[in-house]
């Protein structure tokens, strides 16, 4: 989106700090450790990743839609709506807010369907509960939280500028793919953009053994953030790299998460 | 809503949007794209606001994206001549609402609006007033194309002017976000109520930018003296043979490529029509730099439309009598 960041309500809204959110994160932290919940917010951004591959979103869109989520959960305990509701409620959304021309929520309704029976069986394990009439009741919830703060900055922007500069082809695809993990952290709540990018370029220089010194010594940035944004990252790539498989923990993680009390019943259509 | 979701959704508390119960309604005064707007007062401190409801037609699309465009694009765009959103209400939801809220835009509130003042026989312009209106008006553009954005509805209806005399650009409920040359952007080209659509639009452009906007410039900026919109086409091809009247002929001679437009091939147009906007409007326009801005915002190629910024360069605004 066009506009200055630095006069958004990104910038002034929705830079959160790391003790709010933790503060907000609380109650749920009684029932989950820390890791546990960064597990579910991951199993969730991947959802949402699929959901949108499966009617070939733009990655802009799907970002958008994965710090909408996040936005709703850093004010709001996973109690108060279930995240598979709070999924397709911010793709389609953001869907809207990015101009993608036709609607296509009936398909990511279905999607929903055959994703929890197919792809992420292994988590959901009974019928996707929600219809489209749910979603929209959900759009609602959603926009009061945000207060209507819908234009969301991304990495992406920056880091091809910067790679731009940077006159070297073999960065961009990597810390692309990086700046698509941040989102599985919790770096899109609480830095600007354009560090996540710098953060993101760098650790690829770093894994591709590029020395590219000279080109982030001569930015004027704060370095603490950088590498604090990094710190996300590794306890990320740590997290993955250390036998965590979603596919096996990711349901008893589930069954701890708080829920509101009634289980779900298929709502009438 | 099945008992479930209500259950859930009860629980919230939604600190964030404030309670339009703060605002004391007054008076509807308008309808826009997606809603009803009227007057209002704050309770706490007795400003006057406009509120607008957002309505909910059409159910199966959710929130309209109509609503969602002025949001987003009114929370970017700050600046003198852009109408200001001050914040988004709303009323209590309900179980009566299927705990839907009712949404409110509340808007400073502007006293007139730029087709009322024209319609009404006691308001009367002088020079340095219409100078001053299409200097705010080209601000106003100027911020807005600036930032990447189109309003996408110009007309008369849409220009608010405060009791100060300050313009304000309104409705931004068509408007988009556009990006320049390099993408290949395919924009909708059923945008601008008919009798303020450029050319370019009406021969299906559909990666079109900031000229749509000049051209209602032009079409306000004529109406600022006639005291009504200029060209009244009934249908779209009216439009064109309206606009070919007074602009003269479209061809490639005066729009290189034209003809690989859309619909050029598909409308019969007049070949041979003259160019005569000065000619028509010298009566009504008495000021020979008037005459020349007004020709160059009614130019038929986008390309050579002139922008908002070489607008306020022009010497309408710099020779006497001085606009404010």
């Amino acid at each position: 989106m066009a506009g200055n960041f630095w006069q958004s309500s990104h910038y002034e809204e929705w830079i959160l700090d790391k003790q709010d959110l933790s503060a907000k994160r609380k109650s749920d932290l009684q029932h989950l450790t820390e890791e546990e919940y960064q597990k579910i917010i991951i199993l969730f951004a991947n959802f949402i990743q699929a959901l949108g591959e499966s009617v070939k979103l733009r990655q802009q869109i799907i970002a958008t839609a994965t710090v909408y989520f996040k936005r709703f959960y850093s004010r709001n305990s996973l109690k108060c709506v279930d995240p598979s509701l709070m999924s397709p409620t911010c793709l389609l959304l953001a869907m809207k807010v990015e101009e993608y021309g036709p609607t296509l929520s009936n398909k990511i309704m279905t999607s929903c369907n055959n994703l929890t029976k197919g792809k992420f069986q292994y988590a959901f394990k009974q019928e996707y509960p929600y219809r489209l009439v749910n979603v929209l009741e959900c759009e609602f919830i959603l926009l009061e939280m945000m207060d209507c703060c819908l234009i969301v900055y991304h990495p992406y922007r920056p880091l091809t500028e910067y790679c731009a500069e940077l006159n070297d082809d073999s960065i961009l695809p990597l810390a692309w793919r990086i700046v698509n993990d941040s989102l599985r952290t919790d770096a899109c709540l609480l830095y600007p953009p354009y560090l996540i990018a710098i953060a993101a370029m760098h650790l690829a220089c770093v894994m591709l053994k590029k020395d590219c010194q000279k080109w982030f010594a001569e930015l004027s940035v704060d370095f603490d953030m950088i590498l604090e944004i990094t710190q996300l990252l590794l306890a990320l790539y740590d997290l993955w790299r250390d036998g965590y498989d979603e596919k096996r923990d990711i349901y008893a993680i589930l069954e701890k998460m708080p829920k509101a009390k009634t289980n779900p019943v298929a709502p009438r259509s | 809503m099945s008992k479930h979701l209500e259950r859930k959704f009860e629980e919230l508390h939604f600190p964030y949007c404030r309670d339009v119960a703060r605002y004391e309604r007054d008076s509807k005064v308008g309808q826009g794209t997606f809603g009803e707007v009227f007057k209002a007062r704050c309770q706490e401190t007795g400003r006057l606001v406009a509120l607008k409801n957002i309505l909910m037609d059409n159910e199966r699309e959710g929130f309209p994206i109509t609503a969602l465009r002025e949001i987003s694009i009114l929370q970017l765009l700050k600046d003198e001549n852009v109408v200001k959103l001050i914040e988004i209400c709303r009323a209590k939801s309900s179980a009566y609402h299927r705990f839907k809220s009712m949404f409110f835009l509340v808007f400073e509130f502007c006293e007139h609006d730029l087709a009322g003042l024209l319609r009404s026989s006691q308001v009367r312009f002088d020079l340095v007033e219409q100078k001053e209106i299409m200097r705010q008006l080209c601000c106003g553009l100027f911020f807005i194309h600036r930032n990447k954005i189109l309003h996408r509805d110009m007309k008369s209806s849409n220009i608010l002017i405060t009791k100060k005399g300050v313009l304000k650009l309104a409705d931004f409920g068509l408007s988009r976000a556009y990006y320049s040359a390099t993408s290949n952007p395919r924009y909708t080209n059923r945008v601008v109520t008919l009798w303020y659509r450029p050319p370019e639009l009406l021969l299906g452009s559909r990666s079109y930018g900031p000229p749509i906007d000049m051209w209602g410039a032009g079409c306000i900026m004529a109406e600022l003296w006639k005291r009504k919109p200029i060209m009244q086409g009934d249908s779209e091809n009216k439009q064109l043979m309206l606009i070919t009247q007074l602009c003269g002929s479209i061809n490639n001679e005066v729009w290189p490529n034209v003809d690989q437009l859309e619909l050029y091939k598909k409308i019969e147009l007049p070949k041979d029509s003259k160019r005569c906007v000065k000619e028509r409007l010298k009566s009504w326009v008495r000021n020979a730099s008037g005459l020349n801005l007004l020709d160059r915002l009614l130019t038929l190629n986008p390309a050579k439309r002139i922008t908002a910024d070489e607008a306020l360069d022009h010497s309408f605004f710099w020779e006497d009598p001085h606009a404010k």
